[in-house]
Parts: structure tokens; sequence; C-alpha cells
């Protein structure tokens, strides 16, 4: 029963992230300046780019972690894979809400079908159905493979909605990485980052960055206990079985 | 010359066998398709319902469409195509044939670069029927070489992903129902991309190059992230 009580740095973790999402409310809300043209609808801002990155973070570790399982076939990869991907679908889910509660004031509209929202939302239902593919593979073995071996092909479309955007003309903003003349929100506010109190702005989006990985690999670790769990949990009734 | 040629001896019959074995896999497909009939006929029956149904949707309105058929183009090749690739996989498992494919001693990507190539050439020999049909019902200009040469890059990276998606999900107990939910979503990016292409090719007057080469550009690069992750993972879809 190893796996009862939180461990360490379980709960280390979940304090810091729990504490971190306090303090970067705060600094969004007190701490970083009213934009010059959106004024405060652009707060959201800092919780979409932070989930959105995060997001991509987790799809990321999911493909690497499905790397290493087809590699060394240890299911503890595979439980990283699967818990990954469930954190980043709520993560995708964050960032889809936020950005349609900011776009309302915005761009006058929940939604657009635009190259990017498109394009998310197809990402959405590409690891929605990964959850489809693992229920319905009854091996143990197989399921870990398939599921690994879709979580490398599903990034693809990750890679082009990051793609999408830098070669497609969009209504949404590039913030990072990109060219700001197709930005028709956020242009005004990138030329404030660059003036007196943009510092204050990049400092709030760093936080918010830090805060929500936090929040991802507390999670994370979370989520591996509870997988454990449940695998003892079915020792458990393999043996009771096996006792009846 | 000669040095050139006794150094690369080895790897030159490697890939020359390589090769042969692709060959052979498109060789076995379009002999089975030849005899049984099956995928293409089907996957025809299909188009052709599926073209009239949507024609009767918006029968009301052909200016939209006239408008839509670019769209209605790629959902028909996607529909089409799932059903196609399923039947494929289907028949190799109930006749036990893809175990004997596998016993072979040839490297897995070069079964599944032939099964690539050989479902992309069923359903291109599908576009070549439906596009008349398309020129005709909407009276767009479907016959530039542009257009089919966008409609081949988007087919390679649909079958590129469809070929491993199908052999997951013959083996998985929902077979029928998993593959279009699991290949629709994973292929629109390329369809996306290759409709918002062949729709810049309708209007009137040709594109300027500048405003198709993001789009041409995806996919390609959808194209080929696909077929390399395809090559690399497919050993691990058909293993045991």
């Amino acid at each position: 029963m190893a796996t009862t009580r939180l461990d360490r740095w379980t709960r280390v973790l979940s304090w810091a992230a729990a504490l971190s999402l306090v303090g970067l409310l705060l600094m969004i809300f007190f701490f970083s300046p009213t934009e010059r043209t959106m004024g405060n609808v652009y707060r959201i801002l800092y919780f979409h780019v932070g989930v959105a990155w995060v997001g991509a973070l987790t799809l990321f570790v999911a493909l690497v972690a499905g790397i290493f399982y087809l590699r060394r076939r240890d299911p503890r990869w595979d439980t990283i894979s699967l818990a990954s991907i469930e954190i980043g679908l709520v993560f995708v889910t964050m960032t889809i809400v936020s950005g349609s509660v900011w776009a309302r004031p915005a761009w006058n509209t929940w939604w657009i079908w635009d190259v990017r929202l498109t394009s998310i939302t197809v990402l959405w239902l590409v690891y929605a159905a990964y959850f489809m593919l693992r229920g319905a593979v009854e091996d143990d073995e197989k399921r870990r493979r398939f599921a690994a071996v879709y979580a490398i092909f599903a990034f693809v479309t990750v890679l082009m909605t990051y793609l999408s955007i830098r070669f497609l003309r969009s209504i949404h903003p590039v913030v990072v990485g990109g060219v700001a003349e197709s930005a028709t929100g956020l242009t005004e506010g990138e030329s404030e980052f660059a003036s007196g109190v943009a510092w204050k702005m990049g400092v709030t989006m760093a936080v918010s960055t830090v805060s929500f990985t936090l929040v991802y690999v507390s999670w994370l670790l979370n989520r591996i206990r509870l997988q454990q769990m449940i695998e003892e949990v079915a020792q458990l009734k393999n043996r009771l079985l096996a006792r009846l | 010359m000669t040095d050139n040629a006794s150094q690369h001896a080895t790897p030159a019959t490697g890939s020359t066998a390589y090769l042969q074995a692709i060959w052979a896999i498109v060789w076995k497909d379009l002999t089975m398709e030849l005899r049984t009939r099956q995928s293409l006929t089907i996957m025809a029956v299909f188009s052709v319902a599926a073209v009239l149904v949507f024609n009767f949707a918006l029968e009301l309105e052909l200016d939209a469409a006239r408008n839509v058929s670019t769209g209605l183009l790629w959902i028909v090749i996607l529909l089409a195509g799932t059903l196609g690739l399923n039947r494929t996989a289907a028949v190799e498992l109930e006749n036990r044939s893809i175990d004997a494919v596998l016993a072979a001693p040839v490297a897995r990507s070069a079964i599944y670069l032939g099964k690539v190539l050989s479902a992309s050439l069923f359903v291109l020999a599908l576009e070549a029927l439906l596009l008349p049909l398309f020129i005709i019902f909407f009276n767009k200009p479907y016959w530039l070489p542009q257009v089919m040469l966008i409609i081949i890059l988007g087919t390679i990276g649909y079958i590129a992903a469809g070929v491993l998606v199908s052999s997951m999900s013959v083996q998985t107990r929902s077979r029928d129902v998993l593959l279009p939910v699991l290949l629709l979503p994973l292929s629109l990016p390329s369809a996306l991309a290759a409709a918002t292409a062949v729709a810049a090719f309708m209007r009137p007057e040709l594109p300027a190059w500048s405003e198709v080469q993001a789009p041409i550009a995806l996919l390609v690069a959808f194209d080929v992230l696909m077929l390399t992750a395809g090559f690399l993972v497919y050993h691990y879809v058909v293993e045991e």
C-alpha cells in the first residue's frame, strides 16, 4: 500500500502550483498595466497564452513518452503518455474557451472559422479520438503500443496548427516567433510591450507560463499515482478472485 | 567511376531489393483489386451517391453548390477513402493474407510504402472518376493540371495516415466505426489546405503563385511528416 499517501514531491509540487496560481492571478489583476487599446479585456491573454503553451508542452511530452514506450516497452512510459494527453486535452479546452471569451469583445464574435481556430478544434478532436482508440483495444500490451503510435501521429496536427498560422492568412495574432503584421488584435499590444511599462507585461506572461507548467507537472504526478492505484486495485481483485 | 560503383555495390542491391519489395506489394494489391473489384466499386458507388445527396441538399441554391464544390470534393474523397481503406484492410485480415505478407523477409517500411502507393492509386482512380462528375455538375475548371497536382498531394498525405490508422483499427474491437473517427480529424489539416488551394483555382482568372504558395507548402509539409512518421512506426503496428 505504498501509494495510499502522497509522496513528498507530489505534495510540494501541488502546493507550489496552487500558490503560484494565486500569485499569478494577483499579478494579472494588480501588477500588470492596463492595455492601451483593449483595456482590461486583454488580461485574459495571460491565461490564454500560458495555457496554450503548456497544452503544446503536454502533447510533446506525450509524443516523447510514446517513443520511449516503443523502445523500452516499460508501461510507466505509457502512463506518462496517457496522463499527458488527458491533461493536454483539458489545457487545449481551456485555450479554446479562454480564446473565445477574449474574441467576443475583441472580434465581436465568440467564434470564427478562421485557420487557427479551425486547426485547434481539429487538434482537440484528434486527441479526443486517442481515448476511443484506447477503449477499443482489449489486449493491454497492444493498447499501449497503439496508443504510443497514435500519440506520435497525432503530434503532426500540433505541428500543422503551429505552421498554419505562419503560412496562411489568419485573424489570430502571433505573439511568439511570428510576423506581427497579420495580427489585428494584438499589434497595438505588442507595440506596448516595447514601451515603458511593457516589462511588467513580459514578467506576468513569464510567470503565467511557469505557473501553468507547475500545474501540469503536479497534475501529472497525481495522475501517475492514480494509475498506480488503479493497477494495484486490479491486482488485488485478481488475487481475491484466485482465492475464491 | 568504377571505384564508385564497386563501393556502392552492396547498398545498391539492398535498395533494389527494397524497391522490389515495394513493387511486389503494389502488384499484389492491384491484382487483388482487379480480381475482386471490391474497394474501387464500393468507393465509386458511394461517391456518386454522396454527390447526388449533396446535390439534393444544395439544389435550391445552384450558386451555393458551385461555391462549396471544392469542399464537397474533399468530403467525398475523405469518406470514400475511408470505405476503401477499411475494405482493403478487412479483406487482408479475413483471409489472413496479411500474415503471409508480414512473414516475407522484407523491411516492414517497404510494406508500408507499397501499401501507401497502391491505396493512393485506388483513390486517384476514384478521383479520375469524380473530377468529370464535378466538372459536369458544378461547371468549374477541375481539369486544370495545377488542380490535379494539388489533389495528388492531398491524396498522398491522407493515404499515408490512412494506411497506418487502418492497420491499427482493423485489429480492434470496433474496427468499422473506429477508422473514420481516428482518420478524419487526423487528415483534416491537409484537406483544409488542399480545399483552400483548389478553391483559389476555381475563380475565372488564375491565382498568383503567392496566393496558393502557403496552402501548397502546408500540404507538402503534411505529406512529408505523415510519410516519415508512418515509415518509422509502421512495424510497431503490425508486429507479433
